[in-house]
Parts: structure tokens; sequence; C-alpha cells
């Protein structure tokens, strides 16, 4: 038997423009970093997993998302860790669109 | 040995230098804590940090500062140097950068300056007390630009930059508005170490105008087919403000002719009535004249020949010179292009001018290590009786540019922040 899938809702589709990201904060739940890329929305991890930096307040270019702090990237659809200092990936929470929100699933 | 005060050095009223205030290490210290440490100097030309994220490295003094352009479209200068143990966070000469993180241990610093985290940033967050607002890179006291140029000061009680540069910028106009469009640098940065002390080139393009037609003969024929032309009676001054100096001709053209380019010359003639309506037919024929220019304390210029250097101190017996091209935003690519090209042939460290003046200074420094010759005073004598009144001419205005009077009063100004203890002392002059 399968737990549950948890869904939380984030905002509303037309909330973020291609290009954009956004910190959400859930009870519960770690902070989630919400992105639109041009295939569509992706959700991580919103704290880096080298220190403590929040992404969101970092730079989004194409499907990296670049830590302010020492500029360390992850590719946001995949959560790859993908230069020094970061090693470890993110973790990735799968999204899903319904009546025009956006919803992650937690577990 | 104990040295004599610095107004005991330099004896305006007689015009007499004594050798040792290029020599000595003493008083080179002070130079950095009166002068560099206290004025307002050049640090970019805001062309050179043309985006958020723009960056370049320079120092004021021997400080080396990061100058760098926000996310907010605001230019801001602070120290390149970390505040956990003093690394250098960055090396490059210029660039674009998201911000600078130090090699040493991650400390981390926004194109503000602001400290954004480290490595282990864990470790620091548990220790009591810890406040990352207060350990960001060390900002500059002010920061502001003219008309495009960037100048800063580590003196939070240094006078506002209109006020230090004062009438001085009546003259600068010439250069940097005597078109709609603005100016640029056009090129990178020429970079070169020369064995003189900084005041030695500083007081050169100041106002020595008598080394030209001897020092650069054989560059003058070389390059325009013709000696410079004898200066003694011609309509010429000499002005300073501040300790600002520009001594200049009226020939229009003088300097620019050196590059040997008629593009060049043809310009500014095809230019003058338009140059006269906008400045005054007085300026008009100062815009490539035979002319040279010094900002204090170590900002210098030579009109026609569109090249801006600082010369930055390096040791009381080297200093570093960068040289960059100044040209009108609206000029053609084709006429950048021949100013960029003309500067590297004769103002450059290879230049047929720049090679006949590295020799000149650094024997001018380099003899003071004798003790005899050190002893002797150096005669800076001429034209102490040409002080005039000038309808027109701002500042304190000098009869003929064969003179030493903007040297005095390089000097003088010299003199004036070696001797004092705070701005409060330091007058307009």
């Amino acid at each position: 038997m399968t737990p549950a899938k948890q869904l939380a809702r984030l905002c509303a589709a037309d909330a973020l423009a291609v290009g954009e990201m956004r910190r959400f904060e859930l009870d519960g739940a770690p902070p989630i970093a919400l992105y639109r890329l041009a295939d569509g929305f992706h959700a991580t991890a919103d704290t880096c997993t080298h220190a403590r930096a929040s992404l969101t307040e970092g730079d989004l270019e194409g499907d990296e998302i670049v830590c302010p702090v020492h500029f360390g990237t992850f590719h946001v659809p995949s959560g790859r860790a993908l230069c020094f200092p970061v090693t470890e990936d993110l973790h990735v929470y799968p999204v899903h669109l319904a009546d025009g929100d956006v919803h992650v699933e937690l577990s | 040995m104990s040295l004599p005060p610095p107004a005991a050095l330099v004896d305006v009223e007689r015009g007499t230098v004594d050798r040792r205030i290029f020599w000595e290490r003493e008083l080179y210290e002070r130079e950095l804590e009166r002068i560099f440490a206290r004025c307002w100097l050049f640090v970019a030309h805001e062309s050179q940090l043309p985006e958020p994220g723009s960056f370049l490295t320079t120092t004021m003094g021997e400080d080396n500062v990061i100058v760098a352009r926000g996310r907010d479209g605001v230019i801001r200068a602070f120290l390149n140097s970390c505040p956990h143990r003093g690394n250098r966070v960055c090396h490059a000469e210029r660039g674009t950068a998201r911000g600078f993180v130090c090699n040493y241990h991650g400390w981390s610093f926004g194109l503000d300056g602001a400290l954004r985290g480290m490595h282990e940033s864990g470790a620091y967050e548990r220790t009591p007390g810890f406040d990352p607002a207060e350990h960001g890179l060390l900002q500059v006291a002010q920061i502001d630009a003219y008309k495009g140029f960037v100048f800063a000061t580590f003196d939070a009680e240094a006078p506002p930059l209109a006020d230090y540069l004062g009438d001085f910028r009546w003259y600068l106009d010439i250069l940097l508005d005597n078109d709609d469009g603005g100016t640029e640098f056009v090129g990178g940065c020429i970079r070169s170490v020369i064995a003189c002390n900084w005041k030695v080139a500083a007081e050169n393009f100041a106002g020595d105008a008598l080394h030209a037609g001897w020092t650069h003969d054989s560059g003058a024929r070389a390059m325009g087919g013709a000696s410079v032309p004898t200066l003694d009676g011609q309509e010429s001054y000499q002005v300073n403000v501040n300790g600002h100096c520009w001594e200049f001709n009226l020939d229009l053209v003088g300097n620019a002719a050196t590059f040997g380019d008629k593009r060049v010359t043809k310009n500014l003639r095809v230019r003058e009535q338009e140059l006269a309506e906008r400045l005054g037919p007085l300026r008009a024929r100062m815009i490539g004249a035979i002319s040279s220019a010094t900002v204090f304390p170590n900002m210098s210029f030579l009109p026609g020949q569109q090249t801006f250097r600082t010369w930055q101190p390096k040791g009381p017996h080297h200093t570093q010179l960068d040289t960059w091209v100044l040209v009108n935003r609206s000029l053609s690519d084709e006429l950048k292009e021949a100013y960029r090209k003309g500067v590297m042939m004769t103002f450059s460290p290879s230049g047929v001018f720049e090679m006949d003046d590295g020799e000149n200074w650094e024997y001018s420094t380099r003899s003071n290590a004798g003790v005899v010759t050190r002893a002797q005073k150096l005669h800076y004598g001429l034209g102490l009786d040409s002080r005039i009144e000038h309808p027109e001419l701002k500042g304190n205005v000098f009869r003929s540019q064969l003179n030493d009077a903007n040297a005095r009063a390089f000097y003088a100004r010299w003199t004036q922040l070696l001797e004092a203890d705070s701005w409060a002392q330091v007058n307009d002059r």
C-alpha cells in the first residue's frame, strides 16, 4: 500500500511569468522554491545544500539556479548539483496543475 | 634624521622645492594618509561600468578598491580586502560578476559590498553577537560623479566633489561636455610602471610646456613632420584652482596634430564654430591645443590626444601609470579607432612621447638617492611675476604656458594638505 500523496497549493498558475521564481513557506515543511521555466513549473527545496542561503535570492538562468552566496549551481528540473561548492543535490517536489493553481507533492 | 615640516620644503614665493619630497619614505607615508586617504580620487568612467554587475578594481593611494555597479544601478566603491583575514577578494582588473567571494574561507560579498554568507555559516550563526551587517567590505566615505567621471574619497569630511573641483569644472567641460552625447572610454586600460615618484609625473602634466619642444622634438618631427613650435611670445596661459592645473595654448589642434592623422585634426577644425557656440570662442580653441592638465592629486590628461591617466603611487620611487582614451560617444567608429591607435602610438609605454618622458622622470627621481645631490634645492621659479587678471578665464591665471606657476600651485596644495590635520584647515585656493 502506498502512502497518500499530500498536495499543497502554492499559488495561481498565472502568478509567475516564465523566468520567475518565488519562495513559499508551508507549515511542517522546509521552504520551497517554485520556478516557472519555458517548459512549465518546477519546485525544489529553497535552501542551498551547501550552507543556509535562500536560492530564490539568487539568479535563475535558463534551467539553472545560482546560489546568491557562493554561486553554487543546481539544475532545476532534476535538482542536480552542478559545481563547487555544492555537492549534494536539491530535493525536487513534483508539481501538479489543477484548476489554474500550482500544487506541490510534499510526500 | 628628522625632516623639516612640509611647509619648509616648498617655497612658492621664491620658487624652490626640496628634493627630499621625491625620495623620503616618511613623507610618502604622510602623502598616503593626508592626500590619498583624504582627497577625491578618480576611480572610473561610468562607461567602464555599463550594466548591473559591471566592476573594476583600482587603487586609491595604495588601498586596492573594487568599483561596482549594483543590481540597483548604483555605483559603489569598497576595499578589496576581506574583513575576516584581509585577503584580496577580487583578482580581476574588470568584468561582470554576481558578487565577490574570498578564496580563503568563502566569505561572500554582494555587488554592494555587504556580507552575504560564508562557508560553514551555521557555525557563525551560533556565535553570540555576530552580525553580518557589521562585516561587509569597507565602503569609501563618499562617491560622486562629474559628467561621467566617478570620484571617491575615504574622508567623510572632504568637501562635496563639486566644491573640491570648484571652478576647474569650467575647464573640464571643454572635454567632458562639448557634445550632447557625453563621453566614454574606448578600448581598455594601458598599464605600466615607471620608476619615478608620482609627483614628478603629476607636476609635468600640471604645467610643464617647457619640456615639450625639447624632450619631444624628435617624436614631434617623426609624428607630425615638424618640431613643436616655439611657445614663447604666443598667447598662452597657466590656470589653477585648488591645486588642479591646466596649461594651454589657443592653437586648437597642436596636441591633436601629434597623431599625424589628418582625420583627427580636420574633425576639430570642422567643429570649431559649433564648439565656439557651446563653450565660447576661447574655450573652443583649447579643445585640442598644445596643453596638459592634472586634477589634484593624480589624474592627468592631454586635450587633443585625449589620453586620460592616473599616477598610482607604489612606494616613493615607483608609479603605476593607468592610461585610457576618452572620446565623445557620438564620434564615428572610424574616429574612435583613430584616437585609440593615436594614443597607442604616442602615449602608451611604447609610444614615442611617453618613452621620452619616462627616461627623464626616472632619472629625476633616481638622482636623489645621492645625499649630496638631495641637499640641493630645485628651481621652480619660472614666471614668478606672471600672475594676471583675465576677463574670462577662471581661477588663478598666469600669462604664458612657459611657466612654473602651476607646479608651484600644485606643491602649495600638497603642502597645505600635508600640514592640515583635517579638511577644516584646508582653504580653497
